[in-house]
């Protein structure tokens, strides 16, 4: 089974708290058993989006069979958000896009034109979007569910699986919304099993937020998953079979044989 | 993990949207995860608005559960009079969620609830980590206004409220962690900042699991004391438990 964290952050710095590097980020993901990791940004979501980018395309470089890179632009720039995106798009080291609206600080229905632009142009190249979400006010889950039927050609992932409080309405809405996927990343065991027979286990993710905190953190969250007491087919398509399939990777593009579960 | 004796601060029973779960198999995780006592709360309908069945639940489960009552501030003397007969029935703390029964933390209508949990001597867990109502500021507003009660933040503002816990905890002396829910670098440096002595071990059964709180603990960086103090000694303490 090849495991895929859907959803991790690599950065140098979140603000005043120092990130870990690149090195300490394999290290963990070899030590906790994950594969390949999709990376988002952190401060790219206050400043300096093409920066941002570029780092994490110069991380997947360095680390071609691990790191996954998202790309992420700022919406409330209009036309020169979508050209960032086009930037991003024309290299192929990039296979996802990464909002995170609340820290963003703008909803998406504020910037309805320059959203349905990039969405459209993400859905043609084929790329899912990722979402944070479970949080007012510009992040609810209804709020990033509905990107789902503004442009429904486009693959798009509850960051957080309703994260706290909107995991009830996070399974409703997978399962209404065919285009629409989410990342279990934070609910807990009890919430996973709703998820898979709302949604079916074709629409579930997992994903750690790791980037934070140390190697304990990713392990916390895969524990998330490796305790719930999922069948071997629910599992492989939890832990990778899906991210596989929406990042279209091939079969051949991770490695195998690493350690599970780290204690 | 071997802790020795644990107390589970914060389980829940009852039915709420995809979530169940009944007196008998708690305790058959509870043993299966050597937790020697639960403190159990109600959930869904009979945390919202059937109180009298949710805290029937929780008071007259088997001895190794404690029940966690809960009323609506907003019934006044008929919640008042609730939490006579639950004392009655054996209970050992309060708790509000004040986004499911719609308050405040901060509004009057709280103060008396409050003063009779006092008197009591009961602790009160309120829910935090769920915006406006919820916000975990407003309930560390409260344990300032009844500095002689102690508060628990509920699932410790899971999630986006956890940059606040550092000076929340730092600020209020009788506010209280459940590491029912949360990360276990955020427990570290609630420890590392104010000590052992105001964070409480918790499963958040049937949400959460004992197995993955517990892998969670046994990473953290605490000395034996300080994590006899998180799974045992605080909640032992403040319920004032034999």
């Amino acid at each position: 089974m090849t495991v895929i964290d859907f959803h991790t952050h690599l950065d140098s710095n979140w603000f005043e708290r120092p990130l870990i590097d690149r090195d300490s980020f394999i290290a963990s993901m070899d030590r906790c058993g994950v594969d390949i990791a999709c990376i988002f940004t952190l401060m790219g979501f206050y400043t300096d989006c093409p920066g941002a980018n570029d780092r994490l395309a110069a991380h997947a470089r360095a680390k071609p069979d691990r790191l996954v890179p998202f790309i992420t632009v700022d919406p409330k720039l209009g036309a020169a958000a979508v050209e960032e995106l086009e930037r991003c798009l024309a290299d192929p080291i990039f296979r996802g896009v990464k909002f995170h609206n609340w820290l963003q600080a703008v909803a998406c229905s504020m910037v309805k034109e320059t959203m349905l632009e990039v969405l459209r142009r993400s859905a043609r190249a084929q790329l899912p979007l990722l979402f944070h979400d479970g949080t007012p006010p510009y992040s609810t889950t209804f709020q990033i569910a509905d990107l789902a039927r503004w442009v429904p050609e486009a693959t798009i992932v509850l960051g957080h699986a309703g994260l706290a409080d909107y995991v009830y309405p996070a399974g409703q809405l997978i399962r209404e919304l065919p285009n629409l996927y989410a990342c279990y990343c934070g609910p807990k065991v009890g919430d996973l099993r709703y998820l898979l027979e709302a949604g079916g286990a074709e629409k579930v993710l997992f994903g750690s937020d790791f980037g934070f905190g140390d190697w304990r953190m990713l392990a916390e969250r895969m524990d998330d998953v490796y305790e719930a007491g999922l069948g071997p087919r629910e599992l492989e398509l939890v832990m990778g079979g899906n991210a596989r399939r929406l990042l279209r990777l091939p079969e051949s593009a991770a490695a195998q044989g690493r350690p599970r579960n780290a204690s | 993990m071997s802790q020795g004796r644990m107390i589970d601060a914060h389980a829940m029973l009852g039915e709420e949207n995809h979530l169940r779960l009944e007196a008998d198999e708690l305790l058959r995780r509870m043993d299966a995860n050597g937790i020697e006592l639960a403190l159990a709360r109600p959930m869904g309908s009979e945390l919202a608005v059937n109180h009298r069945a949710g805290n029937d639940r929780v008071t007259r489960s088997p001895s190794r559960i404690r029940g966690l009552v809960s009323v609506n501030p907003w019934f006044g003397q008929a919640a008042l009079d609730e939490l006579n007969r639950c004392r009655d029935l054996g209970a050992v703390g309060l708790f509000l969620h004040p986004s499911r029964q719609g308050f405040m933390p901060t509004e009057p209508i709280v103060d008396p609830i409050v003063g009779r949990a006092s008197d009591f001597g009961w602790p009160i867990m309120l829910h935090t980590g769920t915006y406006i109502q919820s916000d975990i500021l407003a309930v560390a507003e409260l344990a300032r206004r009844h500095p002689k009660t102690d508060f628990i933040a509920g699932f410790s503002g899971f999630t986006d409220m956890w940059f606040e816990l550092p000076g929340v905890f730092g600020s209020v002396a009788n506010l209280y962690m459940d590491c029912s829910m949360i990360w276990g670098v955020a427990i570290e440096e609630i420890v590392s900042l104010h000590g052992s002595s105001r964070v409480l071990f918790g499963g958040a059964e049937p949400r959460n699991r004992y197995s993955v709180v517990l892998k969670m603990i046994g990473r953290l960086k605490l000395s034996p004391e300080q994590l006899r103090d998180l799974v045992y000694n605080n909640a032992q303490r403040i319920y004032r438990l034999p």
